[in-house]
């Protein structure tokens, strides 16, 4: 049972890696619409946070998210939800379909809850004085959240932020597993016709290296504008 | 004949035609094998940090590349990598030692090797945070109140170490649980697994995935208990705070 | 006979499960006088199936009890993937595998076939309302291996009534080879690594049909859940499909596949494996009938 008959052992590393490569926009696409989806879902759980009711909902939305396994929670997306009368005859369907969209809304669920408690510990760290100088100067709230707050949360945050984007990056290889045909979806359909495991999944490890990298390097760099020690 | 038109609460009981043994165990098998990779982690981890502090200039080299591309590759992966390239690698060692070919090692080994792995390079991380935040200037007065460097590192240095590490650990922790679901892919009965294979069979996904969360957020907030009181302890051990 | 899965043993043993496995490892090079381990998938009913309870069930379970007692070995059946299976084969971890495999002109480069103990077609199922239900060519029997141009037609057929449309198919199953080959450009093909994802996506609409074998079909249409769907177009078989399904061996194991060849032969003439195939297919799949 080996393959087609190729053209050799180049051509077929060659075809594989065009493949593979032609994937990394799925791969990058699910990847972005997550961050930016879980970033504000995250902003929304921590301004929830602030109240009672909407803490307590917070609270088991992150114990929830942070407490199993994201390939479970793709797995409930996309059977789990599909299989319930309401979802499957409901007007959101046509969503739910798509199994791309069901990885994006599960990741995006499930990273909102890790973003929401970095968010919330670089609040913690800014110092509660600034925040009573700042009203006793009679700033407005919603000026005292765009000239005080938020700066100094973005700068706090963002070392831990960067991390879960790159965690983020990562996982988003688990979409494969409910037929999405990102990197790891084409590498295990290149695989299932040639049988030459190995070679296959390290080409696509490869990639997501690059990706990886390429992702610290930017953050590295925002890192250092914002730092205000003038950035070396 | 195939969990057919059996309802929901005998499929989910612990009957004949139930899956709650099933799925208990698959629990089990999740927590065994998480804590296998755990410990290869810590294991290979403090040799990554030792590695990595290592005057040898390629030592540390080689301990650094071990990280960024072990942090920088998906889990799933690396468990698909284990899972598929080891059989092939065996057999062209054994080649290589003139014996046959051992055959594909168990799948509970390869799945926690390769979590293992992952976690070793985050572990590393972790000591090196741990070894970096005990003051030079202690070490130096206990080498001046003339402790030898077993004493040193039993009084001094993992009581300081043991408090600092004991937090990111219980994050790591948490991470090599819910990684352990991905050792799904290979067949192997845990939770993952078992829930999967059951909502397949009797085509119930919600209750089956619904019923596996439970059990996830049981394991995971069990440990986190387990690791405040540890984190306590150690925090009176370093002189309480 | 300890007939139990390798999942039974794991899930009971799972803490010292490396020492277990371990001691499994050094019973890796097989000699005649020990136990037979037999792979299989556990996930492919009514051939093989996993209870709740983690032991094997089916046809092959079955079968493959009364194969072992006719050669007088002791046997033991294993669970695993089928993506691992010819591997795990081939490196000597088991010694037969026994997964409804397909004796297609592919795998008879690597595996050795014994003598097939069941014919089975591969047929397209759909949702009662789709528009595919009305395929045409019905029930018809499409052999692959005589190529011709009534074949030709009844491909266009096909390919015609399945345009544009999603089909889902088990990754790397011999029907994947199939859909790829013969209506590759047509029809979207979409992957699974178990039948039950598969059917699940079938079931709620997310995939147009599938195509499978009958076999696994037809217990699948009388459950509850499965009267959902409908048989479609003709019943096909041959070329890269394959022709009958058959127990696979490394091929330098020639007496041990001469042994289960007489002991299939046996109980292909004395009626047992018509019995064991009404019992799991509610159908006769032995290759002899005439159907």
């Amino acid at each position: 049972m080996m393959g087609e008959s190729g053209t050799g052992e180049s051509g077929f590393l060659a075809d594989t890696a065009l493949a593979i490569v032609a994937a990394v926009p799925v791969t990058l696409a699910l990847f972005v619409a997550c961050a930016v989806g879980a970033s504000l879902l995250a902003g929304v759980l921590v301004a929830a946070q602030q109240g009672r009711v909407g803490g307590l909902v917070a609270r088991a939305w992150i114990f929830v998210f942070r407490g199993t396994p994201l390939l479970l929670q793709i797995f409930m997306v996309y059977y789990g939800l599909a299989a319930l009368g309401p979802v499957r005859h409901g007007p959101l369907w046509p969503a739910f379909r798509d199994p791309l969209f069901c990885a994006f809304l599960a990741m995006t669920c499930c990273c909102s809850a890790y973003i929401a408690e970095v968010l919330r510990a670089a609040l913690a760290a800014i110092p509660p004085g600034q925040i009573e100088a700042a009203r006793a100067c009679g700033m407005a709230r919603w000026t005292l959240g765009r000239r005080i707050v938020v700066p100094q949360m973005v700068r706090l945050a963002l070392p831990a932020y960067g991390n879960e984007l790159v965690m983020m990056l990562k996982s988003t290889s688990l979409a494969s597993s409910v037929t999405v045909l990102d990197v790891t979806g084409v590498a295990q359909q290149v695989i299932a016709h040639s049988y030459r495991t190995v070679e296959v999944f390290c080409l696509a490890a490869a990639v997501y290296l690059g990706l990886t990298a390429a992702l610290t390097w930017l953050l590295r760099r925002i890192e250092r504008r914002l730092d205000p020690a003038g950035g070396r | 004949m195939i969990g057919d038109d059996v309802a929901l609460p005998v499929l989910l009981g612990f009957g004949h035609d139930g899956w709650a043994l099933a799925l208990i165990a698959g629990a089990g098998l999740t927590m065994a094998l998480s804590l296998t990779a755990m410990a290869i982690g810590t294991v290979l981890g403090a040799l990554l940090t030792v590695a990595q502090m290592s005057r040898r200039g390629w030592l540390a080299a080689l301990a650094q590349g071990y990280g960024l591309v072990l942090r920088g590759v998906p889990e799933l992966l690396v468990v698909l990598l284990l899972y598929f390239g080891t059989p092939g690698l065996l057999a062209a060692i054994a080649a290589l030692a003139g014996l046959p070919a051992p055959g594909s090692p168990p799948a509970f080994l390869t799945g926690s090797v390769a979590i293992g792995l992952v976690s070793a390079a985050y572990q590393a991380e972790v000591f090196r945070g741990g070894l970096l935040a005990v003051p030079r200037g202690q070490v130096e007065a206990a080498i001046a109140a003339g402790m030898g460097p077993f004493t040193r590192f039993r009084r001094v240095i993992a009581p300081q170490v043991l408090h600092h590490v004991l937090p990111p650990l219980g994050n790591i922790w948490q991470f090599n649980l819910k990684d352990s679901a991905l050792v799904a892919i290979t067949g192997l009965a845990e939770l993952m697994r078992v829930s999967l294979v059951a909502a397949g069979s009797t085509r119930r996904p919600f209750a089956f995935f619904a019923a596996a969360m439970v059990l996830y957020l049981v394991l995971t907030s069990a440990s986190s208990a387990v690791f405040r009181f540890a984190e306590a302890r150690a925090g009176r051990w370093a002189g309480g705070r | 006979m300890a007939f139990s899965g390798m999942r039974a043993i794991a899930r009971f043993l799972a803490p010292g499960l490396l020492l277990v496995l371990g001691s499994c490892q050094g019973s890796s090079a097989p000699n005649a006088h020990d136990e037979l381990v037999i792979g299989t998938e556990g996930l492919y009913p009514p051939w093989n199936f996993t209870r709740p309870d983690g032991s094997l069930a089916g046809f092959e379970p079955d079968y493959l009890r009364v194969l072992c007692a006719r050669i007088h070995r002791r046997c033991r059946m294993v669970a695993m993937d089928w993506d691992g299976m010819v591997g795990a084969l081939l490196t000597g971890k088991i010694d037969v595998i026994a997964d409804a495999v397909q004796i297609t002109p592919e795998r008879s480069g690597v595996l050795a076939f014994g003598r097939p103990y069941a014919l089975t077609t591969g047929v397209i199922a759909t949702l009662r309302g789709s528009p595919l239900a009305a395929l045409p060519d019905g029930g018809a029997r499409l052999d692959f291996d005589h190529r011709g141009p009534a074949l030709d037609a009844k491909i266009a057929h096909l390919r015609n009534g399945l345009a544009g449309k999603v089909i889902g198919v088990e990754l790397s199953g011999a029907f994947d080879t199939f859909l790829n080959q013969s209506l590759g450009s047509a029809v979207s093909i979409r992957y699974y690594r178990t039948m039950g994802e598969r059917d699940l996506d079938l079931l709620n609409g997310r995939i147009d049909a599938t195509l499978e074998d009958e076999s696994y079909l037809h217990p699948l249409l009388a459950t509850r859940d499965g009267a959902a769907l409908v048989l479609a177009g003709p019943r096909m078989i041959g070329g890269t499909m394959g022709r009958g399904e058959a127990l696979a061996f490394r091929p330098k194991d020639n007496a041990l596949r001469a042994q289960f060849n007489d002991a299939i032969g046996a109980t292909l003439a004395d009626g047992t494996v018509r019995r064991l195939g009404l019992q799991w297919f509610r159908m006769d799949a032995s290759p002899g009938a005439a159907r």
